[in-house]
């Protein structure tokens, strides 16, 4: 069996999101604000299971007041 | 329905009920501050979420108490059918509906707050005005058959809380902002990590994470069809 390379990363829903800046306040390594105040989110891999950057990204998730955000699995290209 | 009834489950009554507007209080003037993303420097915003949450779950189980007190004690004929259903009270029908209807309307933010990932995000934001409504009915409420509502402390206290949600009001009006509101400097991990040194680096720009070879996804930038839960 083909074994696959997955990943977890954050993603954003750029129009749902409306700059309450939550995320960037929650998950502050994976999450820096534009000058707007809008998420730019890095692409770095969320890690393994109960790491540090994916328990924060499990709180931006929780606490984002738009629900733009979530985490979503993708193939890593390696 | 066994008739039990003790001045304690009175005293209860009143205390929580008056605990509760405190309460209903403090939780509208949060969620002002959060829907206005009041905070980011001394006070993160996040935690202005977390303390309206908290507040809101305090809030409805003073109201539990409220209610249940209410109901048990048999002295006033109020059955557990009139404290969900309004107009179905025995005694004082007309301000202890006012009180139901702030239950229900109480019951439905909650309701639409607990399923709120299955919801869209504007029906939930919509059912959220209720709460303006659910305190304006408990203040008219305990206005009307509190116990203690004439008393001058009581007075004051009712004054305080409901300027302090007019205030609220204005507040959330006229300070509405639609989109972005800047930076915000607060965070857990603040003090440590790259965060802090970020902010101190005089060669940071506006734009840190875009400058550092395009390991960033810009808001624009296209979204994959991914499962939203």
């Amino acid at each position: 069996m083909k074994r696959r390379n997955e990943t977890l990363i954050l993603r954003a829903d750029p129009i749902l999101c409306d700059g309450f800046g939550h995320c960037a306040e929650l998950a502050p390594e994976i999450v820096t604000l534009d000058e707007w105040g809008y998420p730019i989110i890095s692409t770095t891999p969320l890690g393994a299971a109960r790491s540090t950057s994916l328990r924060s990204a499990q709180l931006a998730v929780r606490g984002c007041p738009r629900q733009a955000l979530w985490i979503e699995k993708v193939e890593q290209r390696s | 329905m066994i008739a039990f009834t003790t001045p304690y489950l009175w005293y209860s009554s009143r205390a929580t009920g008056i605990v509760s507007l405190v309460l209903l209080t403090v939780m509208i003037v949060l969620g002002a501050l959060v829907s206005t993303r009041v905070g980011g420097r001394a006070v993160g915003r996040f935690e202005i979420n977390e303390i309206h949450r908290s507040i809101s779950m305090i809030t409805m189980l003073f109201v539990v108490v409220h209610v249940g007190t209410t109901v048990v004690d048999s002295y006033v004929p109020i059955g557990f059918f009139s404290a969900l259903v309004p107009f179905t009270s025995g005694y004082r029908r007309i301000p202890v509906a006012i009180g139901t209807i702030a239950i229900d309307l109480m019951l439905t933010v909650w309701v639409s707050s607990l399923v709120k990932d299955r919801i869209r995000n504007v029906t939930w934001r919509y059912l959220h005005w209720l709460s303006w409504g659910c305190f304006a009915a408990a203040a008219l409420h305990g206005f009307l058959v509190g116990s203690d509502s004439h008393r001058p402390w009581m007075i004051i206290l009712q004054a305080v809380c409901v300027a302090a949600v007019i205030m609220a009001a204005i507040w959330r009006i006229t300070q509405r902002p639609t989109r972005a509101a800047g930076r915000t400097a607060h965070s857990p991990l603040a003090g440590s990590g790259q965060v802090a040194t970020k902010k101190t680096s005089p060669t940071s720009g506006p734009r840190p994470l875009a400058k550092t070879g395009g390991r960033a996804i810009p808001p624009s930038a296209p979204l994959a069809k991914g499962p939203r839960r």
